[in-house]
């Protein structure tokens, strides 16, 4: 389903109508919708500062506290409302940082083609197999626990797939008699590719990058597991790994995170799949 | 099968496990601390480091540690752990067997119940069935896999009895052969359940969606209207060629599996290299960190190159150039 | 075709459990429980048979954290080859449960010139593990070619004072010192200076023996297999020189590394004892008649330790004491043992630990929790009110006006709850704390080497005498690259001087004196500030008992199933 820049934005309104026609579609929009509005108003939303211990040592949820408080005393339902923004900028800087060099590296390989092609594509696969989680167990371990390392590390990493989606859709596009003829008439290749290129790539972008997220927030919860979470930033990931020592005297301080994560990766994976279903392109 | 694209597929690996360990090493090079100090000990004398660190080379440049590094790995000498004082491709090797069977069992697991899955879903597709798997199914993929094991250990082992909470041999282990591989699979069945569990999805949607198309062909068709049982259609001819996908996909789902097994290996005490590692980065023990490195992308790469070639041989549609 | 799926499931699940049948169950028997079960024949137990005695044989299942890699003690101070190895071994002289010395492979001892020469007189009858008789020749060998070369703590404190270690004959080992040493007796434990075999180590390079991987001892214990990350087995030495131990016929180490699985193997009965215990947990096991508790000073890493807040005196923040005395005035003690320690502790009262009875400073003048006057103290430093609830400095020395009152404070991941409520308490006064978790490897050059860091907090552990773990922090002869040393830089003569006294005096109660007017000068200045001293928690099921704080613990344990 390829379509011309006029159609792009009849394309947009009608996208969200059949993203919401079906069930996956409008439970994942819902949910990623709260997720990130919790995580734009955590300020407003949380009742106390989640680093503050304000309450009695491991309280279990009571009306004072919804979720309880941890071994300082601190409100577990502000840290998960401010975890949900810490979890969010870590993943959504991850897919910023994906989508530019996964732009720039599909877009020139498939502009450029011959050798640059090869050798881009070479690297493309290089990168492929590296293995994200262990090599963000090693970048955390070694650099210390910071979002920026983080971020940095599997940015880096996950722009495979989308430097991929890019390039098809440069080469099939490139094909096309209208980009020829636009090429033909001295338009620019970097106006070529922001204007008829991208707006055609980025649906499948933007399918790719709600997986993405997902998965960047397992990612994080898991190096929150093995205790290699920023403390500076409460994350769901650094309040599981808390969680860890007080298993078996307070089932609350794993189990709200733990719903927390599963919740917003499951919600972000349904959006994926109404945006297949919506895009048609299972 | 064609041997001059196998040795083509072969080729194109040498430079992806290149690329893997130059990134490791450089890595370790840039990252601030010194692994002296995890091989001599906290309080040693000034005298005492500078004993150890002559002797274990850290003071050479950093193109020639990479070069006897690359050149060693050649031989599959991959140095000697800092820490342990043995070589590193010895100690990765004794816990290579632990994670491997842990990641084979759950691999197995979850395509195993992942085309059951599929199958069922594809069958009712649209139905409360289809619904229902897939809802579970997501919500396994969905949940953080220590979470998972956190409770199955409360629940499964805890609570209920069922299974060992650790480990992968009972303290008195039996005396038969045979009573010894049942203590195994004891201790086996919960941790690789969990890994598996993670899985299930990305299988069952893969055949549910290859089957959905399959059973909708001209193929399949013919095949109800000569009269044959749904399942018989389903289970002989759709699910052939449907399987395609989920056997393709094995490749990148190893490196998943490993990821999975670091985690799970901690949660259940199963000594296999995901604890190692976690142990050498704690200490910054390179030639472990670097061997690991080393095996887990050279184990995606070749199970990419695997599944490339078996794929031909499920479904007959694929012919190699 | 759904059903008989669900069906194939449950049978593979009945299968499962009824594998579990065999192995799994086990029905823990409650015995009465007595509360801290130290004391070899304290026979509280009383069960149908008899009337609580040792009971010979069975199998103790140890959790240990991690894979000690190899198992000799003499090469490392790594607490996970200790924790798995000292069984195996033995000190010439051991350490009660008091501290007090008491006679190991060496059964009587003689300290003479003033305590520069010390003469030990060895068993006869103690033989290693493959049968070999031990001698002299063996401490000889394992002091100057194993201890003072590899044992980072004995050969940085012995090493450094000792003239020569000779053997007369068969039974007797001299020590000679330049200067009389005090605290000799406190450091020949099988923690500090195990005795290995010559004829196992002799001519070989001790790190890479193959002996390291399959040891022979003189320990109560000898081994019999290990299989990395995973398992280490160890047999009854039944030639063991102490008659009639150990009463175990094996001791089966289990590498687990979560502390919560930990809990939950200890509560389904798959291992019977645990090094530590959760904070959280520990009300809930003191109060199960299932479970014994074991209250000690001693950590794997060392004994006697206090988490200690260093203040880096490099940076002009810090040199002015009277900003380090707010900074102390803002931190509430108390709340760190309850909320961080769950009372596994107590706060410290003074720069020495309070479990070096003589050394243990008194009645000293330790800034109490005042977070008002920590405000007025930094109003008064410089440090000025911003309104927003931050401070910027205004006229202090070597800091340039208007600059934040924001610090690093770097620490183990394992101690990010106190760096938690560290940033919270100072945040109340109006520091701007950022948290720092470094691995110890990157911990240590980051604070001792490269020196970039603001404040930190490190686990001290001052041993059994201030001349092993005290002295080290405040030397000035340390500030140097030297890991988990003079960590705030601070130099003073006094200090320095009477350290140098304290270990050359032989006298405990010249040496207490001495210490007291060292620790009232330290409280005064503020290089550090000792937050608390923990405490470890050993925890058994109650149907072994015996067990005791040392690396020793299982030496005259019984279990009674």
């Amino acid at each position: 389903m390829i379509l011309g820049r006029s159609e792009s934005r009849h394309q947009a309104t009608t996208l969200i109508g059949r993203l919401f026609a079906t069930t996956s579609g409008k439970v994942g929009a819902i949910v990623t919708l709260i997720v990130l509005l919790v995580a734009i108003f955590a300020d407003v939303l949380a009742p106390y500062d989640p680093l503050s211990p304000i309450g009695p040592s491991l309280s279990p949820p009571t009306r004072e506290h919804l979720m309880g408080t941890d071994a300082l005393g601190r409100d577990l339902l502000s840290g998960v409302i401010h975890g949900a923004r810490t979890s969010m900028v870590i993943a959504l800087s991850v897919g910023a940082v994906a989508m530019v060099i996964g732009v720039l590296v599909g877009g020139i390989s498939g502009y450029a083609g011959g050798r640059l092609d090869d050798i881009l594509m070479r690297f493309t696969e290089i990168v492929q197999v590296l293995p994200r989680f262990f090599l963000a167990i090693l970048a955390v371990a070694f650099f210390g626990p910071g979002l920026l390392t983080l971020i940095l590390v599997l940015g880096l990493t996950s722009w495979v797939i989308l430097a991929r989606v890019i390039r098809a859709e440069v080469l099939s596009l490139r094909a096309r008699e209208f980009v020829d003829s636009a090429l033909t008439q001295g338009a620019r290749g970097s106006r070529v590719l922001f204007r008829e290129i991208l707006p055609n790539a980025i649906p499948v972008g933007i399918i790719y990058l709600a997986l993405l997220l997902a998965f960047i927030i397992l990612i994080e919860a898991s190096l929150g597991f093995l205790g290699l979470g920023d403390p500076n930033a409460i994350s769901w990931g650094f309040l599981a790994g808390q969680a860890q020592q007080f298993l078996r005297v307070a089932w609350w301080l794993s189990v709200f995170p733990g719903l927390a994560i599963t919740a917003t990766v499951l919600g972000l994976n349904l959006l994926g799949d109404g945006l297949t279903d919506a895009l048609g392109r299972r | 099968m064609n041997a001059g694209y196998v040795a083509r597929r072969l080729l194109q690996l040498l430079p992806s496990i290149a690329g893997i360990v130059l990134v490791a090493f450089l890595l370790l090079q840039m990252a601030p601390g010194d692994p002296i100090l995890a091989l001599a000990g906290e309080s040693g004398d000034a005298e005492y480091y500078a004993f150890m660190r002559e002797k274990f080379g850290l003071d050479d440049s950093m193109p020639e540690q990479l070069a006897r590094f690359a050149s060693n790995a050649i031989r599959g000498d991959l140095g000697v752990s800092y820490t342990q004082g043995r070589p590193a491709l010895t100690i990765i090797g004794e816990r290579l067997g632990a994670t491997l069977l842990l990641a084979g069992s759950a691999l197995v697991i979850s395509t195993i119940v992942g085309v059951l899955a599929g199958v069922i879903a594809a069958r009712y597709a649209g139905g409360v069935r289809d619904a229902a798997i897939t809802t579970v199914t997501l919500s396994l993929y969905a949940a953080p896999v220590f979470w998972i094991g956190q409770l199955a250990l409360l629940f499964f082992a805890l609570r209920l009895g069922w299974f060992p909470t650790n480990g992968m041999t009972s303290p008195s282990p039996p005396d038969t052969a045979f009573g010894q591989f049942l203590d195994l699979l004891h201790h086996l069945a919960l941790p690789a359940l969990v890994l598996a569990s993670q899985q299930v999805a990305s299988v069952s949607r893969l055949t549910r969606i290859g089957l959905v198309e399959e059973l909708s062909t001209d193929h399949v068709r013919t095949a109800r209207a000569k009269g044959l049982r749904e399942s018989t259609v389903v289970w002989r001819h759709a699910l052939r060629r449907a399987l395609g996908p989920v056997f393709t996909v094995i490749g990148a789902r190893i490196g998943y599996l490993f990821s999975g097994a670091v985690v799970v290996e901690i949660v259940f005490g199963w000594p296999g290299i995901g604890r190692l590692m976690l142990s050498a980065v704690q200490t910054r023990d390179g030639p472990i960190l670097l061997g690991i490195f080393l095996l887990v992308s050279t184990a995606v790469v070749v199970a990419n190159l695997i599944t490339d070639l078996a794929y031909g041989t499920v479904d007959p549609r694929i012919r190699y150039r | 075709m759904s059903r008989s799926l669900f069906i194939r499931l449950a049978a593979l699940l009945l299968v499962l459990a009824a594998c579990t049948g065999e192995t799994g169950a086990t029905s823990t028997t409650v015995t009465p429980d007595d509360g801290t079960t130290t004391t070899r024949g304290e026979g509280d137990t009383t069960t149908t048979q008899d009337a609580g005695g040792p009971v010979e044989g069975g199998t103790l299942v140890v959790a240990i954290s991690s894979d000690p890699g190899h198992l000799n003690p003499a090469i490392t101070t790594s607490g996970g080859t200790h924790t798995a190895s000292e069984l195996l071994y033995n000190g010439l002289v051991e350490l009660s449960d008091e501290g007090e010395p008491v006679p190991g492979l060496a059964e009587d001892w003689e300290i003479t010139e003033e305590g520069r020469v010390y003469t030990f007189t060895l068993r006869d009858d103690v033989v290693w593990h493959d049968g070999t008789p031990f001698t002299a020749d063996d401490v000889v060998f394992s002091f100057n070619e194993v201890l003072l070369q590899y044992h980072s703590r004995t050969s940085a404190s012995v090493g450094n004072a000792v003239e020569s270690i000779e053997a007369p004959d068969d039974t007797t080992v001299v020590f000679t010192f330049t200067e009389p040493y005090a605290p000799l007796l406190q450091q020949l434990s099988v923690t500090e200076a195990p005795i290995v075999a010559n004829h196992v180590y002799e001519g070989s390079d001790p790190n890479e023996n193959p002996a390291n991987l399959e040891p022979i001892g003189t320990g109560p214990f000898r081994f019999v297999s290990y299989e990395p990350d995973s398992e280490i087995r160890l047999e009854k030495n039944p030639d063991y020189f102490k008659d009639g131990l150990p009463y175990l016929d094996e001791v089966v180490m289990r590498v687990i590394p979560e502390a919560g699985s930990q809990v939950i193997a200890l509560e389904a009965g798959d291992v019977d004892w645990l090094w530590g215990v959760p904070g959280p947990d520990l009300e809930r096991f003191q109060a199960d008649d299932n479970y014994g508790l074991l209250r000690t000073g001693v950590n794997p890493g060392g004994q006697n330790c206090i988490m200690t807040v260093s203040f880096n005196l490099d940076q002009p923040m810090f040199q002015n004491r009277d900003v380090r005395e707010a900074l102390t005035h803002a931190l509430d003690r108390q709340a760190f043992l309850e909320r961080v320690l769950f009372n596994q502790g107590r706060v410290a009262e003074a720069p020495i630990h309070s479990g070096i009875g003589f050394a243990h400073g008194e009645n000293l003048d330790m800034p109490a929790y005042d977070p008002d006057l920590a405000a007025q103290m930094l109003e008064d430093a410089g440090w000025v009110d911003q309104g927003d609830g931050t401070r910027a400095a205004q006229g202090v020395d070597g800091v340039a006006d208007g600059t934040p009152l924001a610090f690093n404070f770097l620490h183990f991941p394992t101690f990010t709850a106190y760096g938690e409520l560290f940033r919270s308490q100072l945040g109340e006064v109006g520091a701007d704390v950022t948290l720092q978790p470094l691995e110890p490897p990157v911990f240590v050059e980051t604070v001792f080497i490269n020196r970039d860091f603001d404040t930190n907090i490190i686990s001290f552990c001052n041993g059994t005498d201030p001349e092993i773990g005290v002295k080290r922090m405040y030397i000035t002869s340390n500030i140097q690259p030297i890991p988990f040393s003079n960590s705030s830089a601070y130099s003073n003569e006094n200090v320095d001087a009477l350290f140098e006294q304290g270990a050359q005096t032989v006298d405990t109660e010249a040496r207490s004196a001495i210490y007291q007017e060292l620790q009232e000068i330290l409280v005064e200045e503020l290089p550090y500030f000792w937050i608390v001293e923990t405490e470890g928690f050993r925890i058994h099921t109650a149907a072994c008992t015996g067990f005791s704080a040392s690396g020793h613990f299982a030496e005259a344990a019984w279990c009674d199933r």
